[in-house]
């Protein structure tokens, strides 16, 4: 009998693996990819091993500038984030905690606002930006518009997180004469902390990956973050994979190891946001 | 990477912290301050861009006339131009199809991996959290390696449709017109289904086992409770995964630029690709506006009715 079960759960866990082997084929792929040599890329049939692994990261570090592009990147994705947490932390607060009609109606608008696609709201955005000449400044351009992409969905998420702290601890600090500003920040923000920093951490991976805004808000290359670098590297009759694939694996790994690292607090973050 | 939208209402009103006055410092007023920091934000950001978006429409926007705030209005020219094009039939179709396809197949497998993770075994939780990899990758790498994974020559996709025997001939995925659309489609689905996943989990979840237990001393069998408690139990949580997918599909982008900007000749093109297109690759503005105006309807009516939905559950 309880070999039994022993051996389901084997059984379980194997098919289980092979389910995420499957799915994680593209992401291991990427990584095969960028350590084959030019030849072995286009043998066929494809290997699965690299035969004599090329490890080209310097190399196309330096050839495809990666430098610069993941700079703009980090400066888009901190300037997201900055404006994010500052103008949204209190407004998911607020939403949190006070219930009026009033506040029901600025919850179902910013819902609203979240679901607007940036491919479609960027036409509007770059006659506008352009007439009132803040497309001389084009990466504070991106960090405005993605700021205003995202906002919402961290408004929400931070809503979820704050209605978990109990009222009464916040009640007894202001009967200790705490004001309330005090009691927010002395407070409902330390308790609040780690739904905070779960909901920054996804917006700041989000704005790195931001890829819309960037490419129509800003004509110099040398300031276009690293989506719209590796997609100048990707034209239609690519033939350099082993670079292209390199380069994503440089841009990406860090993400993924972050992810894996966070997986659980990210999980949580998200589904209590997404269903509360 | 896609964003969730916010459902219910779960929080409980132990009652409101009672204000003196709209006083900044201590009442009322400093929520109200709060919430229109963020207000004025997205209205400037997003509100605003929103109805200039339907103002432009309306107007004579192209390259000669982007800077100067004084633009013909053309009625509704623009939209007769936009909807009158050959192109727009298959426009509109391969939206539809780029939709349906993507949210059922997102669905079928999202569901299909809840249940299967739903079952207890050493490392479920973990294993089911690594699916969100691809959920988080920026979408312009995925569409990157997708790209490379579906080349007509040295795809891999190729090779192992081959070896299984299922195609003798190398399907040329992202160059022939008819099938460029199903090369997105595949690739927006391997983004989507971890999403799916983890939200039906969380409905799964919260079913009590109890109810299993009753239904399986009643004799029921796996099948039967599938349809008879899973089905009915998960009604909300379906209604909204859907709603979500059609949202976020609806917002794809990254995918069609990396992959196949739209072509072959419109194979793989969609409405929200092609405002985009009009706008920054013909500098046909006013055009683009109206293509972004109708799918910024659609997509404004599906959110209402989910959000809206949600609501009513919760009160009821």
């Amino acid at each position: 009998m309880l070999r039994d079960e022993r051996l389901t759960q084997f059984a379980l866990l194997f098919v289980a693996l092979a389910m995420v082997a499957t799915y994680m084929f593209p992401v291991y792929w990427m990584y095969v990819t960028a350590l084959k040599t030019g030849t072995e890329i286009t043998a066929w049939p494809p290997s699965f091993w690299p035969a004599n692994p090329d490890f080209a990261a310097v190399e196309v570090w330096q050839r495809m500038r990666m430098g610069t592009y993941l700079k703009n990147s980090a400066i888009i994705a901190v300037g997201v984030t900055a404006i994010v947490v500052v103008l949204g932390t209190g407004c998911g607060y607020a939403l949190a905690r006070v219930r009026s009609r009033w506040m029901d109606v600025a919850l179902f608008s910013i819902l609203m606002m979240q679901v607007l696609p940036s491919s479609l709201m960027i036409t509007p955005i770059f006659v506008s930006f352009s007439q009132i000449g803040l497309l001389d400044y084009p990466r504070t351009s991106v960090i405005l518009a993605q700021a205003a992409k995202v906002l919402p969905f961290y408004v929400v998420l931070t809503r979820a997180t704050f209605a978990q702290v109990p009222r009464e601890l916040e009640e007894s600090a202001l009967v200790e004469g705490n004001s309330r500003i005090g009691a927010f920040f002395s407070i409902n923000v330390p308790l609040a902390r780690n739904g905070i920093l779960v909901a920054a951490l996804l917006i700041f991976l989000q704005s790195l990956g931001e890829y819309v805004y960037s490419r129509s808000l800003i004509q110099s290359r040398a300031l276009q973050p690293a989506t719209v670098g590796l997609q100048s590297f990707m034209g239609p009759n690519t033939s350099d994979w082993q670079g292209v694939m390199t380069y994503a694996a440089i841009y990406v790994t860090p993400i993924i190891l972050f992810f894996v690292f966070l997986q659980r607090q990210i999980v949580s973050g998200l589904t209590s946001g997404a269903l509360k | 990477m896609t964003v969730p939208l916010s459902t219910t209402d779960s929080i409980p009103t132990v009652g409101t912290i009672r204000a003196s006055g709209p006083s900044f410092r201590d009442g009322r007023g400093l929520d109200r301050v709060l919430v229109w920091l963020t207000l004025g934000f997205l209205v400037a950001f997003s509100a605003l861009p929103l109805v200039y978006n339907v103002v432009m429409s309306f107007q004579s926007v192209d390259l000669f006339t982007i800077a100067s705030f004084d633009r013909p209005f053309v009625g509704l020219d623009n939209y007769k131009t936009v909807l009158s094009q050959r192109a727009t039939g298959t426009i509109v179709r391969n939206t539809a199809v780029f939709v349906g396809l993507s949210v059922a197949l997102q669905l079928t497998i999202g569901f299909g991996l809840a249940l299967y993770f739903q079952q207890r075994f050493p490392g479920s939780t973990w294993l089911r959290g690594l699916f969100l990899a691809g959920w988080i990758m920026p979408g312009l790498v995925v569409g990157g390696v997708w790209s490379w994974i579906l080349a007509g020559d040295f795809g891999v996709m190729n090779w192992a449709l081959q070896a299984t025997g299922i195609t003798s001939d190398k399907i040329f995925w992202l160059s022939d017109p008819s099938i460029a659309l199903y090369s997105v489609i595949i690739a927006n689905v391997w983004v989507g289904v971890p999403f799916n996943m983890i939200l039906l989990s969380v409905g799964l979840a919260a079913i009590p086992d109890d109810v299993y237990e009753a239904a399986e001393m009643d004799g029921a069998g796996r099948i039967w409770r599938f349809l008879t408690i899973t089905l009915p139990l998960m009604r909300a949580q379906l209604g909204a995964v859907i709603s979500l997918g059609i949202i976020f599909t609806l917002q794809q982008f990254d995918l069609f630029a990396a992959l196949t900007q739209g072509g072959p000749s419109n194979g793989s093109n969609v409405m929200q690709y092609w405002s985009w297109e009009l706008s920054f690759q013909h500098y046909r503005i006013g055009q683009g506006s109206a293509v972004s105006v109708l799918m910024i309807l659609v997509v404004i009516c599906v959110a209402a009715i989910y959000v809206r939905s949600t609501r009513h559950e919760h009160a009821a």
